[in-house]
C-alpha cells in the first residue's frame, strides 16, 4: 500500500522500481499532522528561516469551503485532480467527499505513489512537490563542532604573544627614536634572549633524539595531529596522509640541503637589497638556524636532523653559527644602505606605511601548529615579509648606522626567529607556553606604559592595565565568536560533491 | 472534453545561452536538440548566443533553426563579460524582430542567459530558466554565482531542472516556490547510441560494420575478456582519483579484465603515472579527448561503463553508456540514483573500495550472464527521448503564457491563501517586480532594484530612439506543417495530460 491512502491502487509499473528510501516502508504520518496539504513545507524559506511562514495554513473546514465552488464545475475538478492529487489527507470528513467528487475514470486511471526517478512515465505534471521526499535529504549544519570558553581562551594566546611581541617591538623603536633607549642595549638583550632559545631548542632537539629513534613515525604523528587540531577544518581530503608524509619528508630534507650549503645565503644576498626580506625568512643567526625559517615543518626537518648522527649534528651546529656571522656581517655591511633607503620619503609616509605592514603582519600571521600539510597552506612568508618591510622603512628614521643596524638585527630576532621558538615551545610543553604569553602581556604592557607616561610607575601601571585589558579582550571576544555560532547555517545535501574516500594512494 | 482549452498556439521562443555550438557539450546538445523539437512540433524557435571565433552573424541550422551569434567579449571558458545592460539594445532588436514571446536562457555560469531574463522581463516577455548543474553553497564561488541566480529567478516565469536533485538544489539556492520548478530530464538521440549487434535501420550510420550486425551477442564465457570503457574529461569533481585507485586493484583481482579510457583533463598524468608505476600498459587503453561523434563507436567496444563521478546533475553519458548495451557501474551522488533502473546499473558508495566491490560485482554478474544488455537500448529508447522533453517543456510554455490555466498547471491547494497563488503569475508592473527584486537581501535587494530601474529607463530610451515600428519583422523559416502530424501531436498531448 503505497503512502497515499486516498489512491487507488497503483498500477503496476513495467519493471520493478526501486522507490525512494523514505518511502520504502509505506510511511503514514499521523492525519493531524497532515491535516493540510500544506505547501509552507516545501517553502525553501523552510530551509532559511524557521520562523517565515510566508503562507498561511487555514483550517479543514476552509478546505471544504474553497473546494465546493470548485465542485460545481466538474471539468476543472477532474482536470485539476488529474493533474495534482492533494499530496496529503485533509480529514475523514474531507476524504469522504474528496472520493464523492473525485472518483470518476479519470482519477482511477492515475497512478500510485509518486517516485523520485526519472526514467518512469509518471502521471504526474512535471512541476509536481511530493511533500515527503522533497528536500528530505537537506542537512543542516552536519558537522558543526560547538566551540567551548576555555579551549578558544587557550587557543588565543598564540595571537596574543604575536600581538605582544609587535607592540614590544614598537615600543623598543620608539625608545630609540625617543633616544630614551639606547639601541645597542635593545640588540643585546634581544641576542642575549635569541640565545637562549637556541641553546634550549639544542637540548630540546638532543632529549628528543635520545627518546625517539625513529624520525618518520613521529612526523606521521605531527602531521595527524595538525589535521585534528588545525582551526582550519578545511583539510583536503584528496591529500591523503601517506602522500602528505612524503611530502613533508622531501620539503624538509631540501630545506636542511639548503641551509648546510654555505653558499646559499650569499647567493640569495647578492640578489641586492630586497633579498634582505629573505634573509629574515631565512633566519641563520644564531638559535634555530636548522629549522630555517620553515615555519611549516621545524619538527620533520629536525627529525631528519636527529636521524643523522651526532657528528653531523656538531657540523650542523658549526654551519649555523657560520651562517649566523654571514648574516651579521652582511647586516653591519648594508646597514648604511637601509639608513638612506628611504630618506627622502616624508615621515607621514613612512608612520602609515609601518602601520600598516605591521597590521598586515598581525593578520597573515601563521597562527596554526605549524606542522603536517595544513601548516604549509598559508603562505607564512608574507608576513615575515611585511614585518621586516616595515622595520626597513622604520630605520630610515634613525640618526646613525648603529641604531640602524640595530633594528634590524632585532627584527630579524622578532619577527623571524621568535615565532619559531614559540611554536616549539607550545609543541614541548604547554604550561611554559602559558607562563610565555603571561610575560610577554606585562612586557608589552609595561613597555607601552613607559613609552606613554615613563618611569617604574608607568611600567607598573602599564602591565597592570595590558593584563586586564588583555584577559577582558580574549574573553570577551571568545565570548563572542561562541554567540555567534547560533547564526550558523550550513545547508548540505546530495547536490554537494562527494569526498572521495581513497585508501590508499597509487604507491 | 476540455478540448477546447487546447487551441494550438504557435509559441515564438528564444533559446539564449553562451553555451551553443560549434563549442561540445551537453549544455550545447541539449540546447540544438530541444529547438529542433520544439519546432518539429510547430512552434519557431531561435537561438542567440555570443559569436564563436569563425561564427558570426546570423546562421541557419538543420531544419530552419536560426541561431544569432551576437559579438560579445568572452571572458573566461566560452563565458561573456557579465555586464548587465549593454546586451539590451541588440538583444531588444533580436527579440522585436523574431516576434519573440518567451525566452528561455540555459545554464546558470552564463552571464548572456541573466542578462536576457532581466531584459525580457522588463520587455514584458515571459521567461523560463533551465538549469543544468549542481551548485554547493559553502565556497565564495558558489555563493556569488548563487546570489546572480536569485536576482534572476526573482522574476522568472518558471524554471526547470534536469533532476529532482537538481530541483531541491535550485529551489533552495534561488528561494523559489517549488510549483514553480519543472523536472525535465535530458534525453539522447538512441539512434546515434547503438549497440554493436542491433539490427540494422534503413538510416544506420553505421556504414563499416553491417557484417556483424546480424549477429546476437555471443554469451561471456568465464574466461572472456570484459572491456571496462571510461569517458570523462579528468577532472578533480569527475572522480578521476577514485579511478586512478581502484583500476589497479580491479585489474589485480580480475585478470581478464581490460580497461579503455577516452577523455582528457589535468589529472591525465597522475593517471598515467599510475600506469608506468604499475605496469599496466597492455591492460589500459589511453585514448585522449574523443570528439562527441565517436563516443558510441568507443563505448560499443566495452561491456561496463564506469562512471566515478563525484557530482552530477544529471549524467547523460551514463543513459548513453546503457543505450549501446553496457552495464553501467556509477557512484550515488547527485541525480545519478534517478537516472537509470536498477537493473542497469550497479551504485557504489564515492569510495575507493566500493567501487572496487561494485565493479567486481558487475564483472561477476555478466560473467553469469544474469545481466540482460542487449535489451538496454530498447529500454532507453522508451524511457528518454528528446520528443518527450520537447512536449513536456511544452507544457511549461503554455503553463506559463496562460494556454493552461494556472490551477491547472501549479496545481490546486485548497489551504492557500490565494495571494500565495497568484504570485505564481509574474506580472509586469514594475512596482510588482521591484518588490520582488527587494527580497533578495539587505544590500544586494537594493543593488538589484537599482539594476531593474535602470534597465527599465533604458527600455524607455531605446523606445524612443529606436522605435518598434522602424524595426523589420523578419520572416519564418518556410515550413510545411502537415495537418496530419499536428493532429497527432495533439492527440498525444490530451492523452499525456489527462
Amino acid at each position: 500500500m503505497p503512502s497515499l491512502p486516498d489512491s487507488p491502487p497503483p498500477v503496476p509499473p513495467p519493471v520493478p522500481v526501486e522507490t525512494h528510501p523514505n518511502r520504502a516502508g509505506g510511511l503514514k504520518p499521523p492525519p493531524e499532522h497532515r491535516a493540510l496539504p500544506d505547501p509552507t513545507r516545501l517553502a525553501p524559506e523552510d530551509a532559511y528561516y524557521s520562523s517565515s511562514l510566508l503562507r498561511g495554513r487555514p483550517g479543514n473546514t476552509n478546505y471544504e469551503e474553497q473546494l465546493r465552488p470548485l465542485s460545481a464545475n466538474t471539468a476543472t475538478a477532474v482536470s485539476v485532480a488529474a493533474l495534482r492529487p492533494p499530496p496529503a489527507v485533509p480529514g475523514a470528513a474531507a476524504r469522504k467527499e474528496n472520493r464523492k467528487l473525485r472518483g470518476t475514470g479519470v482519477r482511477r486511471r492515475r497512478k500510485g505513489a509518486w517516485k523520485k526517478l526519472l526514467w518512469v512515465k509518471q502521471s504526474y505534471p512535471d512541476n509536481y512537490t511530493d511533500t515527503e521526499t522533497f528536500l528530505d535529504h537537506l542537512q543542516r549544519n552536519p558537522r558543526v563542532r560547538p566551540y567551548d570558553f576555555w579551549p578558544l581562551m587557550a587557543d588565543s594566546t598564540v595571537i596574543v604573544q604575536h600581538v605582544c611581541s609587535v607592540v614590544i617591538f614598537v615600543c623598543c623603536f620608539v625608545g630609540i627614536v625617543q633616544g630614551r633607549v639606547s639601541p645597542v642595549s635593545v640588540v643585546c638583550w634581544g641576542s642575549v634572549g635569541t640565545a637562549f632559545g637556541w641553546v634550549l631548542w639544542d637540548w630540546w632537539a638532543f632529549t628528543e633524539h635520545a627518546e625517539d629513534k625513529r624520525p618518520v613515525e613521529r612526523v606521521a604523528e605531527g602531521d595527524d595531529g595538525s589535521s585534528s587540531s588545525s582551526m582550519t577544518s578545511s583539510v583536503n581530503p584528496s591529500n591523503s596522509r601517506p602522500n602528505g608524509q612524503r611530502e613533508s619528508q622531501v620539503h624538509g630534507l631540501g630545506l636542511s640541503m639548503a641551509s648546510n650549503i654555505p653558499g646559499a645565503p650569499l647567493r640569495r644576498r647578492s640578489t641586492g637589497l630586497s633579498a634582505d626580506s629573505f634573509t629574515a625568512q631565512d633566519p641563520a643567526s644564531p638559535p634555530p638556524g636548522y629549522s630555517n625559517g620553515n615555519t611549516g615543518h621545524p619538527q620533520s626537518q629536525w627529525s631528519i636532523y636527529q636521524s643523522s648522527s651526532f657528528l653531523s649534528r656538531n657540523r650542523h651546529r658549526l654551519s649555523t653559527i657560520k651562517s649566523s656571522f654571514l648574516i651579521y656581517f652582511s647586516l653591519l655591511g648594508l646597514s648604511p644602505i637601509l639608513k638612506s633607503l628611504t630618506k627622502s620619503t616624508a615621515s607621514d609616509s613612512i608612520w602609515a606605511m609601518s602601520c600598516w605592514l605591521l597590521i598586515m603582519n598581525i593578520f597573515s600571521f601563521d597562527y596554526g601548529s605549524g606542522e603536517g600539510a595544513g601548516g604549509t597552506k598559508f603562505p607564512a612568508s608574507l608576513s615575515t615579509n611585511a614585518a621586516v618591510m616595515a622595520s626597513t622603512v622604520l630605520a630610515s628614521r634613525l640618526p646613525s648606522t648603529t641604531h640602524v643596524f640595530s633594528l634590524m638585527l632585532f627584527s630579524i630576532e622578532v619577527f623571524g626567529l621568535f615565532p619559531i621558538f614559540r611554536r616549539q615551545l607550545r609543541h614541548i610543553s604547554w604550561t611554559s607556553h602559558i607562563f610565555l604569553t603571561l610575560a610577554l602581556v606585562m612586557v608589552a604592557g609595561g613597555a607601552v606604559g613607559i613609552t606613554l607616561r615613563g618611569g617604574l610607575a608607568g611600567a607598573v601601571v602599564g602591565s597592570f592595565m595590558g593584563s586586564i585589558l588583555t584577559a577582558l579582550a580574549m574573553g570577551g571576544c571568545s565570548w563572542w565568536l561562541i554567540s555567534l555560532q547560533k547564526y550558523k547555517n550550513v545547508v548540505s545535501g546530495p547536490w554537494d560533491p562527494a569526498r572521495p574516500i581513497i585508501r590508499r594512494r597509487w604507491d | 472534453m476540455r478540448r477546447g482549452v487546447y487551441a494550438k498556439r504557435i509559441v515564438y521562443s528564444s533559446m539564449v545561452s553562451d553555451f551553443f555550438f560549434p563549442q561540445p557539450g551537453g549544455v550545447e546538445s541539449h540546447i540544438y536538440q530541444l529547438s529542433t523539437k520544439l519546432i518539429d512540433r510547430g512552434h519557431k524557435v531561435i537561438i542567440i548566443t555570443h559569436a564563436y571565433k569563425g561564427r558570426t552573424g546570423v546562421r541557419y541550422l538543420t531544419n530552419g533553426l536560426k541561431v544569432y551569434h551576437v559579438p560579445f567579449l568572452v571572458i573566461y571558458r566560452e563565458t561573456t563579460m557579465p555586464t548587465v545592460f549593454s546586451f539590451f539594445p541588440i538583444f531588444r532588436n533580436i527579440v522585436i524582430r523574431e516576434q519573440i514571446q518567451i525566452v528561455h536562457g540555459h545554464q546558470s555560469l552564463s552571464s548572456f542567459c541573466h542578462e536576457a531574463i532581466l531584459h525580457a522581463r522588463t520587455m514584458g516577455l515571459r521567461t523560463v530558466f533551465t538549469d543544468h548543474s549542481l551548485f554547493g553553497f559553502a565556497d565564495a564561488g558558489s555563493i556569488l554565482t548563487n546570489k546572480l541566480l536569485k536576482f534572476t529567478l526573482s522574476d522568472v516565469d518558471h524554471v526547470i531542472c534536469v533532476s529532482h536533485t537538481c530541483k531541491e538544489n535550485t529551489v533552495l539556492r534561488a528561494s523559489l516556490d517549488p510549483l514553480m520548478v519543472s523536472v525535465i530530464p535530458n534525453a539522447v538521440v538512441a539512434e546515434n547510441f547503438r549497440p554493436l549487434h542491433a539490427t540494422p535501420h534503413a538510416n544506420d550510420r553505421q556504414s563499416g560494420g553491417t557484417s556483424q550486425l546480424q549477429h546476437t551477442p555471443r554469451p561471456i564465457g568465464p574466461n572472456d575478456i570484459i572491456t571496462i570503457v571510461v569517458i570523462s574529461r579528468l577532472f578533480y569533481n569527475k572522480g578521476t582519483d577514485l579511478l586512478i585507485a581502484s583500476i589497479p586493484r580491479i585489474l589485480a583481482s580480475h585478470p581478464n579484465v581490460r580497461f579503455i579510457i577516452a577523455g582528457s583533463g589535468p589529472k591525465a598524468i597522475d593517471l598515467e603515472q599510475m600506469l608506468e608505476r604499475n605496469v599496466l600498459q597492455d591492460k589500459v587503453e589511453m585514448l585522449g579527448a574523443i570528439r562527441h561523434e565517436e563516443v558510441r563507436d568507443v563505448m560499443v567496444r566495452g561491456h561496463i561503463y564506469l562512471h566515478p563521478s563525484l557530482t552530477e546533475a544529471f549524467g547523460t553519458v551514463i543513459v548513453e553508456a546503457a543505450s549501446c548495451g553496457l552495464y553501467v557501474v556509477c557512484t550515488r551522488v547527485g541525480g545519478i540514483p534517478e537516472v537509470l533502473p536498477q537493473h542497469m546499473t550497479t551504485f557504489a558508495k564515492p569510495e575507493e573500495d566500493d567501487i572496487v566491490l561494485a565493479t567486481s560485482k558487475a564483472i561477476s554478474a555478466l560473467r553469469s550472464n544474469k545481466v540482460r544488455t542487449e535489451r538496454f537500448h530498447d529500454q532507453v529508447k522508451v524511457m528518454y527521448s528528446w520528443t518527450d522533453v520537447a512536449r513536456r517543456t511544452e507544457r511549461v510554455y503554455q503553463g506559463i503564457s496562460g494556454d493552461i490555466s494556472p490551477q491547472e498547471f501549479y496545481g490546486y491547494y485548497p489551504g492557500e491563501i490565494q495571494e500565495a497563488g497568484s504570485d505564481r503569475i509574474r506580472n509586469f508592473s514594475l512596482i510588482d517586480r521591484l518588490k520582488r527584486y527587494y527580497g533578495c537581501g539587505v544590500w544586494a535587494g537594493k543593488l538589484f532594484c537599482l539594476c531593474v530601474v535602470i534597465d527599465f529607463l533604458l527600455y524607455i530610451f531605446l523606445e524612443m530612439l529606436f522605435p518598434r515600428a522602424n524595426i523589420d519583422i523578419a520572416r519564418s523559416w518556410p515550413k510545411k506543417l502537415n495537418e496530419a502530424s499536428s493532429t497527432k501531436t495533439e492527440r498525444d498531448r490530451l492523452g499525456s495530460t489527462s
